[in-house]
Protein backbone atom coordinates (compact mmCIF):
# COMPACT_ATOMS: atom_id res chain seq x y z
CA UNK A 1 0.00 0.00 0.00
CA UNK A 2 1.07 3.19 -0.56
CA UNK A 3 3.23 5.22 1.99
CA UNK A 4 0.90 8.23 2.20
CA UNK A 5 -2.41 6.13 1.93
CA UNK A 6 -0.76 3.88 4.95
CA UNK A 7 0.15 7.00 7.17
CA UNK A 8 -3.27 8.61 6.36
CA UNK A 9 -5.03 5.50 8.08
CA UNK A 10 -3.05 5.73 11.07
CA UNK A 11 -3.67 9.14 11.34
CA UNK A 12 -7.72 8.99 9.92
CA UNK A 13 -8.02 6.15 13.25
CA UNK A 14 -7.06 8.80 15.57
CA UNK A 15 -9.51 8.89 18.81
CA UNK A 16 -9.35 13.12 18.74
CA UNK A 17 -11.54 14.48 15.78
CA UNK A 18 -9.20 17.33 15.30
CA UNK A 19 -6.44 14.75 13.98
CA UNK A 20 -8.96 12.65 11.87
CA UNK A 21 -10.12 16.39 10.65
CA UNK A 22 -6.98 17.14 9.25
CA UNK A 23 -5.93 13.57 7.99
CA UNK A 24 -8.66 13.70 6.10
CA UNK A 25 -7.01 16.14 2.92
CA UNK A 26 -4.13 13.57 2.48
CA UNK A 27 -6.63 9.98 2.77
CA UNK A 28 -9.07 12.12 -0.05
CA UNK A 29 -6.35 12.76 -2.44
CA UNK A 30 -5.55 8.93 -2.04
CA UNK A 31 -8.37 7.14 -2.30
CA UNK A 32 -10.80 9.89 -4.12
CA UNK A 33 -10.00 7.82 -7.78
CA UNK A 34 -10.12 4.36 -6.59
CA UNK A 35 -13.94 5.63 -4.56
CA UNK A 36 -15.39 7.55 -7.36
CA UNK A 37 -14.60 5.20 -9.73
CA UNK A 38 -15.88 2.11 -7.85
CA UNK A 39 -19.32 4.16 -6.73
CA UNK A 40 -19.52 4.93 -10.44
CA UNK A 41 -20.13 0.80 -11.63
CA UNK A 42 -23.44 1.56 -9.67
CA UNK A 43 -25.06 4.87 -10.14
CA UNK A 44 -23.38 5.64 -13.31
CA UNK A 45 -24.15 9.98 -12.59
CA UNK A 46 -21.12 11.79 -11.79
CA UNK A 47 -22.98 14.58 -9.69
CA UNK A 48 -24.87 11.77 -7.18
CA UNK A 49 -21.40 9.76 -6.77
CA UNK A 50 -19.95 12.72 -5.55
CA UNK A 51 -22.64 13.38 -3.02
CA UNK A 52 -22.62 9.83 -1.88
CA UNK A 53 -18.44 10.02 -1.32
CA UNK A 54 -18.71 13.03 0.28
CA UNK A 55 -21.22 11.17 2.84
CA UNK A 56 -18.79 8.43 3.19
CA UNK A 57 -15.74 10.57 4.14
CA UNK A 58 -17.76 12.16 6.67
CA UNK A 59 -19.23 8.50 7.89
CA UNK A 60 -15.46 7.66 8.11
CA UNK A 61 -14.46 10.80 10.18
CA UNK A 62 -17.15 10.50 12.19
CA UNK A 63 -16.44 6.38 12.92
CA UNK A 64 -13.37 4.66 11.98
CA UNK A 65 -13.39 2.04 13.68
CA UNK A 66 -13.43 -0.08 10.49
CA UNK A 67 -10.52 1.12 8.97
CA UNK A 68 -8.28 0.23 11.86
CA UNK A 69 -6.66 -3.24 10.75
CA UNK A 70 -6.49 -2.20 6.80
CA UNK A 71 -3.47 -4.31 4.63
CA UNK A 72 -3.85 -3.74 1.56
CA UNK A 73 -6.23 -1.41 -0.89
CA UNK A 74 -8.37 -4.38 -1.94
CA UNK A 75 -8.80 -4.82 1.67
CA UNK A 76 -9.77 -1.21 1.88
CA UNK A 77 -12.21 -0.75 -0.92
CA UNK A 78 -14.22 -3.90 0.32
CA UNK A 79 -14.27 -2.83 4.01
CA UNK A 80 -15.57 1.03 3.03
CA UNK A 81 -17.92 -0.61 0.51
CA UNK A 82 -19.51 -2.98 3.10
CA UNK A 83 -19.70 -0.74 6.06
CA UNK A 84 -19.68 2.84 4.87
CA UNK A 85 -20.95 2.84 0.79
CA UNK A 86 -23.40 0.65 1.04
CA UNK A 87 -25.49 2.15 3.61
CA UNK A 88 -25.18 5.71 1.68
CA UNK A 89 -25.90 3.79 -1.63
CA UNK A 90 -29.05 2.06 -0.21
CA UNK A 91 -30.54 5.79 0.54
CA UNK A 92 -29.63 7.23 -2.94
CA UNK A 93 -33.49 5.78 -4.52
CA UNK A 94 -34.15 4.76 -0.94
CA UNK A 95 -37.82 6.67 -2.02
CA UNK A 96 -38.26 5.13 -5.32
CA UNK A 97 -40.33 2.46 -4.59
CA UNK A 98 -43.16 4.73 -4.25
CA UNK A 99 -42.73 5.50 -7.68
CA UNK A 100 -41.31 2.04 -8.97
CA UNK A 101 -43.17 -1.43 -9.22
CA UNK A 102 -39.74 -2.60 -7.80
CA UNK A 103 -39.50 -3.92 -4.56
CA UNK A 104 -37.13 -1.88 -2.11
CA UNK A 105 -34.95 -4.71 -1.88
CA UNK A 106 -34.61 -5.10 -5.73
CA UNK A 107 -33.89 -0.93 -6.14
CA UNK A 108 -31.26 -1.95 -3.23
CA UNK A 109 -30.09 -5.18 -4.77
CA UNK A 110 -29.59 -2.75 -8.45
CA UNK A 111 -27.85 -0.01 -6.61
CA UNK A 112 -26.23 -1.52 -3.53
CA UNK A 113 -25.59 -5.76 -4.34
CA UNK A 114 -23.68 -8.09 -2.14
CA UNK A 115 -20.10 -7.58 -3.72
CA UNK A 116 -19.24 -10.60 -5.64
CA UNK A 117 -15.75 -11.82 -6.58
CA UNK A 118 -15.09 -9.66 -9.61
CA UNK A 119 -16.45 -6.39 -7.63
CA UNK A 120 -12.72 -5.95 -6.04
CA UNK A 121 -10.86 -6.02 -9.06
CA UNK A 122 -8.95 -2.70 -9.99
CA UNK A 123 -9.62 -0.43 -12.85
CA UNK A 124 -6.44 -1.29 -14.87
CA UNK A 125 -6.84 -5.25 -13.89
CA UNK A 126 -10.39 -5.30 -14.80
CA UNK A 127 -10.01 -3.54 -18.52
CA UNK A 128 -7.24 -6.10 -19.19
CA UNK A 129 -9.63 -8.93 -18.24
CA UNK A 130 -11.94 -7.67 -20.14
CA UNK A 131 -9.84 -6.84 -23.11
CA UNK A 132 -8.50 -10.39 -22.63
CA UNK A 133 -12.14 -12.48 -22.17
CA UNK A 134 -13.40 -10.05 -25.49
CA UNK A 135 -10.62 -11.38 -27.62
CA UNK A 136 -12.33 -14.82 -26.61
CA UNK A 137 -15.66 -13.91 -28.31
CA UNK A 138 -17.00 -14.48 -31.47
CA UNK A 139 -16.22 -11.38 -34.00
CA UNK A 140 -19.64 -10.18 -33.94
CA UNK A 141 -20.35 -10.68 -30.13
CA UNK A 142 -17.18 -8.62 -29.39
CA UNK A 143 -18.22 -6.12 -31.77
CA UNK A 144 -21.72 -5.47 -29.88
CA UNK A 145 -20.01 -5.48 -26.68
CA UNK A 146 -16.89 -2.91 -27.55
CA UNK A 147 -19.49 -0.38 -29.79
CA UNK A 148 -21.47 -0.20 -26.65
CA UNK A 149 -18.73 0.45 -24.53
CA UNK A 150 -17.31 3.23 -26.74
CA UNK A 151 -20.69 4.40 -25.95
CA UNK A 152 -22.69 3.61 -29.15
CA UNK A 153 -26.83 3.73 -28.75
CA UNK A 154 -28.47 0.25 -29.53
CA UNK A 155 -29.66 1.48 -33.04
CA UNK A 156 -26.10 2.22 -33.62
CA UNK A 157 -24.84 -0.49 -32.93
CA UNK A 158 -27.62 -2.34 -35.08
CA UNK A 159 -26.83 -0.26 -38.70
CA UNK A 160 -23.29 -1.49 -37.60
CA UNK A 161 -24.15 -4.66 -37.73
CA UNK A 162 -26.92 -4.83 -40.52
CA UNK A 163 -29.38 -6.07 -38.16
CA UNK A 164 -32.41 -5.22 -35.74
CA UNK A 165 -32.40 -3.12 -32.66
CA UNK A 166 -34.20 -6.49 -31.04
CA UNK A 167 -31.80 -8.57 -32.35
CA UNK A 168 -28.29 -6.67 -31.23
CA UNK A 169 -30.24 -6.22 -27.69
CA UNK A 170 -30.74 -10.38 -27.61
CA UNK A 171 -26.95 -10.59 -28.45
CA UNK A 172 -25.99 -8.19 -26.18
CA UNK A 173 -28.04 -10.07 -23.13
CA UNK A 174 -26.44 -13.41 -24.38
CA UNK A 175 -22.96 -12.38 -24.75
CA UNK A 176 -23.08 -10.28 -21.30
CA UNK A 177 -23.71 -13.98 -19.70
CA UNK A 178 -20.88 -15.49 -21.70
CA UNK A 179 -18.99 -12.86 -20.51
CA UNK A 180 -20.36 -13.52 -17.09
CA UNK A 181 -19.05 -17.40 -16.56
CA UNK A 182 -15.46 -16.21 -18.14
CA UNK A 183 -15.03 -13.29 -15.69
CA UNK A 184 -16.18 -15.95 -12.62
CA UNK A 185 -13.55 -18.35 -13.96
CA UNK A 186 -11.04 -15.90 -14.01
CA UNK A 187 -11.39 -14.56 -10.49
CA UNK A 188 -12.03 -18.30 -9.35
CA UNK A 189 -8.58 -19.53 -10.80
CA UNK A 190 -7.21 -16.37 -9.63
CA UNK B 1 -56.77 -17.65 -20.56
CA UNK B 2 -52.80 -16.93 -21.75
CA UNK B 3 -51.49 -13.00 -21.51
CA UNK B 4 -51.17 -12.31 -25.31
CA UNK B 5 -50.34 -8.61 -23.81
CA UNK B 6 -47.26 -7.81 -25.68
CA UNK B 7 -46.51 -4.80 -24.94
CA UNK B 8 -44.03 -5.52 -21.85
CA UNK B 9 -40.45 -5.55 -22.53
CA UNK B 10 -38.20 -8.61 -22.75
CA UNK B 11 -35.83 -9.20 -20.18
CA UNK B 12 -33.22 -9.10 -22.65
CA UNK B 13 -34.61 -5.35 -23.77
CA UNK B 14 -35.28 -4.53 -20.01
CA UNK B 15 -31.08 -5.37 -19.46
CA UNK B 16 -30.28 -2.93 -22.40
CA UNK B 17 -32.32 -0.40 -20.78
CA UNK B 18 -30.70 -0.66 -17.37
CA UNK B 19 -27.43 -0.60 -18.62
CA UNK B 20 -28.47 2.52 -21.00
CA UNK B 21 -29.85 4.27 -17.93
CA UNK B 22 -26.66 3.68 -16.29
CA UNK B 23 -24.15 4.65 -18.94
CA UNK B 24 -26.32 8.15 -19.09
CA UNK B 25 -26.50 8.03 -15.39
CA UNK B 26 -30.25 8.35 -15.60
CA UNK B 27 -31.23 5.07 -13.39
CA UNK B 28 -34.32 7.09 -11.49
CA UNK B 29 -35.96 6.98 -14.98
CA UNK B 30 -35.08 3.27 -15.67
CA UNK B 31 -36.85 2.25 -12.21
CA UNK B 32 -39.74 4.81 -13.03
CA UNK B 33 -40.69 3.28 -16.42
CA UNK B 34 -40.77 -0.28 -14.93
CA UNK B 35 -44.53 -1.78 -15.46
CA UNK B 36 -45.51 -4.14 -12.67
CA UNK B 37 -45.30 -7.43 -14.67
CA UNK B 38 -41.45 -5.95 -15.87
CA UNK B 39 -40.71 -5.64 -12.21
CA UNK B 40 -42.29 -8.84 -12.01
CA UNK B 41 -39.74 -10.51 -14.71
CA UNK B 42 -36.93 -8.57 -13.04
CA UNK B 43 -37.29 -10.04 -9.56
CA UNK B 44 -37.96 -13.74 -10.82
CA UNK B 45 -34.43 -13.62 -13.57
CA UNK B 46 -31.46 -15.03 -12.25
CA UNK B 47 -30.24 -14.03 -15.84
CA UNK B 48 -31.29 -10.85 -15.41
CA UNK B 49 -29.18 -10.05 -11.80
CA UNK B 50 -26.06 -11.97 -13.36
CA UNK B 51 -26.03 -9.85 -16.14
CA UNK B 52 -26.28 -6.91 -14.62
CA UNK B 53 -23.46 -7.83 -12.61
CA UNK B 54 -21.05 -7.59 -15.67
CA UNK B 55 -22.84 -4.54 -17.14
CA UNK B 56 -22.14 -2.60 -13.93
CA UNK B 57 -18.10 -4.12 -14.58
CA UNK B 58 -18.46 -3.02 -18.71
CA UNK B 59 -20.14 0.76 -17.10
CA UNK B 60 -17.08 0.78 -14.54
CA UNK B 61 -14.33 0.13 -17.31
CA UNK B 62 -15.82 2.06 -20.66
CA UNK B 63 -16.59 5.13 -18.59
CA UNK B 64 -15.77 5.44 -14.75
CA UNK B 65 -12.29 7.09 -16.03
CA UNK B 66 -14.49 10.08 -16.60
CA UNK B 67 -15.79 10.46 -13.38
CA UNK B 68 -12.37 10.91 -12.27
CA UNK B 69 -12.12 14.75 -11.37
CA UNK B 70 -8.22 15.96 -11.99
CA UNK B 71 -8.12 18.31 -8.97
CA UNK B 72 -9.92 17.11 -5.72
CA UNK B 73 -9.31 20.35 -3.90
CA UNK B 74 -12.90 21.42 -4.17
CA UNK B 75 -14.04 18.04 -3.10
CA UNK B 76 -12.04 17.93 -0.36
CA UNK B 77 -13.29 21.43 0.97
CA UNK B 78 -16.84 19.90 0.34
CA UNK B 79 -15.71 17.21 2.56
CA UNK B 80 -14.46 19.38 5.01
CA UNK B 81 -17.44 21.35 5.37
CA UNK B 82 -19.75 18.36 5.90
CA UNK B 83 -17.15 17.04 8.71
CA UNK B 84 -17.31 20.66 10.04
CA UNK B 85 -21.04 20.85 10.34
CA UNK B 86 -21.25 17.50 12.02
CA UNK B 87 -18.87 18.92 14.31
CA UNK B 88 -20.71 21.81 14.82
CA UNK B 89 -23.85 19.57 14.94
CA UNK B 90 -22.33 17.26 17.82
CA UNK B 91 -21.15 20.55 19.50
CA UNK B 92 -24.40 21.83 19.95
CA UNK B 93 -26.06 18.65 20.99
CA UNK B 94 -23.64 18.12 24.16
CA UNK B 95 -23.81 22.00 25.17
CA UNK B 96 -27.98 21.16 25.13
CA UNK B 97 -28.07 17.72 27.14
CA UNK B 98 -25.31 20.01 29.59
CA UNK B 99 -27.90 22.99 30.05
CA UNK B 100 -30.45 20.19 30.60
CA UNK B 101 -28.89 18.42 33.41
CA UNK B 102 -28.23 21.84 35.27
CA UNK B 103 -31.71 22.63 35.08
CA UNK B 104 -32.80 19.22 36.39
CA UNK B 105 -30.27 19.70 39.03
CA UNK B 106 -31.74 23.06 40.52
Amino acid sequence: MDKLLRNALKQLTAPDAESRRRAMEPFVRATFAIFIRHLHRYLGNEVECEDVLEDVYADIWENPEHLRAIENEQQLLRTVYLYYMRKRLREVYRRMNRSSYLSQTDVQNLVAPELSLCDLISQSELKQVLHKLLGKLKARERKAIELWMEGMSNRAIANQLGTTVGAVKMLEFRTVLKLRRMLKEYCEED
Amino acid sequence: MPNTDNTHREIQELLADYAGALRDGCLPTFLKSLTREEAKRISESQDFWEAAEVVRLMNSAGFGDHVVTPDVGLFISRVDAGIASRQKKKAGASARERSRSTVDVQ
